[in-house]
């Protein structure tokens, strides 16, 4: 479908060096961190590494031309598809934009181009005493285009937000090679649609976000971590709406039940008492140590109105390192427990989580499959993890209904579909229970309007 | 392990691939991501092609071969992979595959191995490589495979501290060597480019034990990992039986020693000889680690401020990371560079197959190591220090290099 004379283009827009078309470098484009199967392989007819915003233009425009279909792609650490070129066309690798354009300490804002790695921009702007909160649990590999286009999420929502609510403003490429910018530095702005909050979750198939404005905010002075363990998760729920109740918002509040905290204590050696049900991690920040104090007692003695079986408060960095490393392993732990982990991301309001959590297990106990169930609590987002191996046919039936199951409950519970992960390829089918045939209509106008050839991460969403 | 039933191979790799979930951990600290950011060069691009290839994606060709080959297999991206997705035993392993389908893993590792496979062909490239050095003629030889030696004379003299004319006698033995029969493992590549390295370690040896001097033959590593695994074992089990009086068998190659120490994985499955493998392999140390646990003292002290560049071999394959730090720290001004754990590039015959990416990998080390401000670099692998020699002549003579041993 991309001839030589339309290669010859896109060589001479980004140079020929940053081209790749021999089939075991396309095939390194083909995949993503979502249970997607490998084969057959979704690759890319040519993968194009542009550099800069007119290299960016120049290659969509050529695309749109022609009829070509361009899927974005930061460091393919997404769980939904969302860089998969299921269709062919360009694997538009967006890894090379890497700088830090600028870091304006007046107007605590940063702009950067989209390859910038998420903990290389949280370091940048540490180093200024600046802080830029959103955490997903990728943020070592992942890209900030990445971010913005799946809005992603992290275990900081609970206090400071998703990513959405950083992005003051973006440069984007539209289809046919025209860029835009959208928003700004001034705080208030109501000019015209927002069309930054519109690109921001779009999932690459509106345009191809080229630069990005985020606002920081000072960083916390002192942190410190603590590990609640309790014999029931309804406890362990209680106790994190009960500190948010009294005013103690905690930074972070993730949850693990029991098979997610033994598939850590598998790699970690972490004794466990078989009697723990869940597990709490839970970040506090503040003004000072007299802060961390306070609410860290708090913390207990709620905790221990819940009937909390043990409380580790760290008392060193390396101890908080420690307990969030259990956090941070926590997904390729559980995935490591199958042949197949189908790591589920959906979102519910807050006190629903105990009963989403029960209506899972009752999935899990229906379907006779393992479900993990870990997420962050504070906010409302979970990640259910289906135990499985989808080669054998029958049992990949079971999975595919208990996954059904699950979103139909999440929606039930009055939830979401995707807290943090986007829709991508994997959630498509359950888009309209979620959004109605209207809502989905509505997305597909907006899609028109902005790509009228579709050729910008085709078969997404819907 | 023991098996070149293909089947097996291939399972071997299927098991260690399906645990990769794709998070892409590992492009955060692969050395060869870091100097080609192409999938494919990552260790999440090579497994994946390697599940491709086992799930009939791609045929098991000449292709893939060469794309497993590029790999250091310096376990960088098992450190931090959070499944701990074991990409060198999958690469090794795809590799023997592909070599057995195709009838050999290719004219230049067939050579390479069979070079060495014969002591004689090792000791005849030993020595002429020595006659070279001689000459002066060491810049001629092909990826600095002849450097030009800084020795323990030149250290002394250069960098003498309050004990180095004392000639303090040697520390008492430790507990380790009491009465334990300790035997010395000359590595091929100690052996052909780093004699008086050598030399120093059997002076060091001495000092705690009366090191038997055994005509060992290769460990094997070359032939493992590309696709020998015939010859690999042929000559574990010599090795083994060579050992098999010794209580405790010391290598100053941290690729010789990691090899030794997995002799018992590799042979678990055959009857003959897994109890052997298993008891050679577990009084296997380097030099560093023998030393530690002997309470060895070095000779002297010196004032060089010294740096570790840490074989991969050494601190991720076998675990020792704080033993030469100690020691060094006694022997001289001890600093830590940065990314001192880092691949140098050398990694086996790497650094002649990949000289420009070897080359640009290197460049990081020796920046790291000019910032440190040592005057010496010192590690514990002879390809490591073919890799520091490059680094130094590059870096204009702003530090020498040498073996562990030669500065103790």
């Amino acid at each position: 479908m991309i001839n030589e004379a339309i290669r010859e283009k896109l060589r001479a827009a980004v140079g020929a060096e940053n081209v790749l078309d021999k089939d075991l470098d396309r095939f390194g484009y083909s995949y993503d961190s979502s249970f997607i199967p490998l084969l057959p392989a979704n690759n890319p007819d040519i993968v194009v590494r542009p550099s800069t915003t007119a290299e960016v233009s120049a290659v969509l425009a050529i695309a749109n031309e022609h009829g070509i279909p361009v899927t974005a792609r930061g460091a393919a650490s997404g769980r939904t598809g969302g860089s998969i070129p299921v269709r062919g066309g360009i694997s538009l690798s967006l890894d090379r934009m890497t700088k830090i354009i600028e870091l304006d300490e007046r107007n605590m804002m940063v702009t950067v181009e989209p390859g910038v790695r998420t903990i290389d921009l949280y370091n940048h702007c540490a180093a200024k005493g600046l802080f830029y909160p959103p955490d997903p649990a990728s943020w070592k590999m992942s890209t900030i285009g990445g971010n913005v286009a799946e809005n992603a999420g992290g275990m900081r929502a609970v206090k400071y937000g998703v990513t959405s609510n950083y992005v003051m403003g973006l440069e984007v490429v539209l289809a046919d090679g025209r860029v835009i910018t959208t928003g700004g530095k001034a705080i208030k702005n109501v000019t015209g649609y927002n069309m930054t909050s519109l690109f921001t979750g779009s999932e690459g198939t509106l345009g191809i976000i080229t630069k990005v404005l985020l606002r920081l905010i000072p960083m916390p002075k002192v942190r410190n971590t603590l590990q609640l363990m309790f014999p029931s998760l309804d406890d362990a729920c209680a106790t994190i709406h009960g500190m948010l109740q009294a005013g103690v918002v905690p930074a972070s509040a993730e949850l693990m039940d029991k098979m997610s905290i033994q598939a850590v204590a598998r790699h970690r050696k972490l004794d466990l008492d078989q009697a723990i049900e869940a597990c709490v991690i839970i970040e506090i920040d503040g003004e000072d140590e007299a802060a961390l104090v306070k609410q860290a007692s708090m913390i207990e003695q709620i905790a221990r109105g819940f009937g909390v079986s043990e409380v580790r408060i760290a008392a060193s960095p390396k101890e908080a390192e420690d307990i969030w490393a259990i956090r941070r392993g926590l997904s390729s732990a559980v995935g490591a427990l199958a042949p197949t982990r189908l790591g589920e991301d959906i979102s519910v309001p807050r006190d629903a989580f105990p009963e989403v959590v029960r209506r899972i297990k009752k999935i899990a106990e229906k379907y006779n499959l393992p479900i993990a169930v870990y997420g962050h609590a504070g906010d409302g987002n979970l990640h259910p993890s289906v135990l499985c191996d989808l080669d054998n046919p029958e049992e990949a039936e079971r999975v595919h209904k208990a996954v059904d199951e699950i979103f139909a409950a999440a929606l039930a519970v009055g939830g979401t579909l995707s807290g943090e992960h986007g829709i991508g390829m994997t959630k498509r089918r359950y888009i309209a229970d979620a959004l109605g045939e209207d809502g989905v209509a509505a997305l597909k106008a907006v899609k028109q309007a902005l790509d009228p050839k579709g050729i910008l991460n085709p078969d997404k969403i819907w | 392990m023991t098996t070149t039933n293909t089947r097996d191979l291939l399972k071997e790799v299927k098991d260690i691939v399906t645990q990769c979930d794709r998070c892409g951990t590992c492009l955060t600290v692969c050395p060869l991501f870091g100097v080609k950011d192409v999938e494919a060069a990552s260790a999440r691009g090579k497994n994946n092609i390697a599940r491709a290839v086992v799930e009939g994606g791609f045929k098991p060709d000449a292709g893939v071969l060469e794309a497993m080959n590029f790999c250091l297999l310096c376990r960088t991206c098992i450190d931090n992979c959070p499944s701990k997705v074991k990409t060198d035993e999958a690469m090794i392993a795809l590799r023997q595959y592909i070599s057995d389908r195709q009838g050999g893993p290719g004219v230049k590792y067939r050579a390479l191995g069979v070079m060495m496979k014969k002591r004689n062909l090792v000791k005849f490239s030993a020595g002429a490589l020595k006659v070279v050095r001689k000459l002066g003629l060491g810049g001629l030889v092909p990826f600095g495979m002849a450097p030009a030696p800084f020795t323990r004379e030149q250290y002394l003299s250069r960098f003498a501290g309050p004990a180095a004319l004392a000639g303090e006698p040697p520390a008492a033995r430790g507990a380790v060597v009491e009465n334990a029969k300790v035997a010395y493992f000359q590595g091929c590549g100690m052996r052909m480019m780093f004699p008086e390295a050598v030399a120093d370690t059997l002076a060091v040896l001495g000092t705690v034990s009366t090191p038997r001097q055994v005509d060992n033959v290769c460990c094997g590593l070359p032939h493992l990992a590309h696709g020998l695994r015939e010859d690999f074992l042929a000559l574990a089990k010599e090795n083994i039986s060579l050992f098999a009086a010794d209580d405790i068998v010391v290598s100053d190659c941290a690729s010789c020693a990691g090899t030794l120490k997995h002799f018992g994985a590799y042979l678990a499955d055959d009857p003959e000889w897994q109890e052997a493998a298993k008891a050679f392999s577990a009084k296997v140390m380097s030099l560093s680690e023998y030393l530690v646990k002997a309470g060895y003292k070095p000779r002297q002290r010196s004032s060089a401020k010294m740096t570790f560049h840490e074989p991969c071999h050494l601190g991720r394959g076998q675990g020792i990371k704080k033993e030469p730090r100690q020691l060094l720290g006694a022997a001289g001004d001890f600093v830590e560079m940065a990314g001192a754990d880092t691949c140098c590039g050398g990694a086996g015959s790497f650094h002649t197959d990949y000289p420009e990416i070897a080359a640009a990998i290197l460049d990081k080390k020796r920046a790291n190591i000019e910032k440190s401000g040592a005057d010496i670099v010192v590690s514990e692998c002879p390809v490591c220090l073919v890799q520091m020699n490059k680094a130094a002549l590059k870096s204009g003579g702003r530090f020498k290099v040498m073996h562990i041993s030669q500065v103790l």
